[in-house]
């Protein structure tokens, strides 16, 4: 794994989840394999970007019992969350299409 | 690695927080392994896929520091999420306690100016005093001009500290989502 690639993905990884949620309500294992299906990750490290954007108030929790074992915490995108996600959404775009760009030149010109 | 001594070595790490912020994040951890071990997974091969629990704990401790600093911000505590992110690799060190090194230095020695211009009237009174045959005037007008100067530099200085703060949290919490990621080896 390439330092570059550790970089890119945590910051990704709050887009991701933001993303997962803006559908419906998921609980954090949830997520995790959702996100570890498509990116190769250290799974445990979603719990703290989580906890880090409950605090920032994007997302509202609660425990919902599940019918297998245990209740599971869910997560809930607010009205905040929403925004921020919007924003991100957009970043990324601009971003991913300026570097697909810059390949395209790049590769035609070899 | 099994899901009780992951848990455990992660709690050792986690003992600076709250019981409750404790309790909360071991609960997170401890609904991942159930629901993976419902899913047919072993406990180690769960603990594997989480990645080192000092490493996460480590970054548990970031966030609290500097949520800390946020709602009460001290001179321990800025220090406290300094440190923390620091702590979260070698990348840090360099990027995160270099500017923090070179911020403080300015904002200090801005101070230190601000503070000197405003007591400089009281200076002359004391050299007035010990060498009272070396009075001069033009001493005493450009004491209270630098006295006002002063007052307006430390007026400055607060400004210029408080926005310094909080552009610094802004900075460490950019840190906290770019640096340290993805996996275990970073």
């Amino acid at each position: 794994m390439t330092a570059l690639n550790v970089q890119f993905k945590k910051g990704v990884l709050e887009l991701c989840v933001l993303v997962l949620l803006d559908k419906k309500d998921r609980y954090g294992y949830e997520l995790v394999q959702k996100i570890s299906n498509q990116i190769e990750i250290s799974e445990g490290t979603v719990y703290p970007l989580l906890r880090r954007l409950t605090k920032e108030e994007y997302f509202t929790t609660y425990l919902q019992e599940s019918s297998e074992g245990p209740s599971r915490k869910y997560y809930r995108l607010t009205d905040k969350g929403r925004i921020y996600l919007h924003q991100l959404v957009g970043e990324w775009k601009e971003f991913s299409e300026g570097v697909n760009q810059l390949i395209k030149e790049g590769i035609n010109h070899e | 690695m099994n899901k009780s001594q992951f848990l455990s070595e992660m709690e050792r790490h986690l003992s600076r927080l709250s019981i409750d912020e404790k309790d909360d994040i071991l609960q997170d951890y401890e609904e991942y392994f159930s629901i993976g071990i419902e899913e047919g997974k072993t406990e180690t091969e769960i603990a594997t896929s989480l990645g080192s629990p000092k490493q996460l704990a480590k970054e548990l401790l970031a966030n609290y520091h500097i949520e800390k600093m946020e709602t009460t911000t001290t001179t321990r505590n800025m220090f406290r999420a300094v440190w923390a992110v620091i702590g979260l690799g070698f990348v840090n060190l360099v990027i995160v306690l270099g500017p923090f090194l070179v911020v403080l230095s300015l904002l200090l020695a801005g101070w230190i100016t601000g503070v000197a211009g405003v007591l400089s009237p009281l200076l002359v009174i004391v050299n007035t005093i010990v060498n009272p045959d070396i009075f001069e005037w033009y001493d005493v007008f450009f004491s209270l001009a630098f006295c006002g100067i002063g007052l307006f530099i430390l007026i400055g200085m607060y400004y210029a500290s408080n926005s310094v703060k909080n552009v610094f949290l802004r900075y460490l919490k950019f840190n906290l989502s770019i640096v340290k990621g993805g996996t275990n080896h970073g």
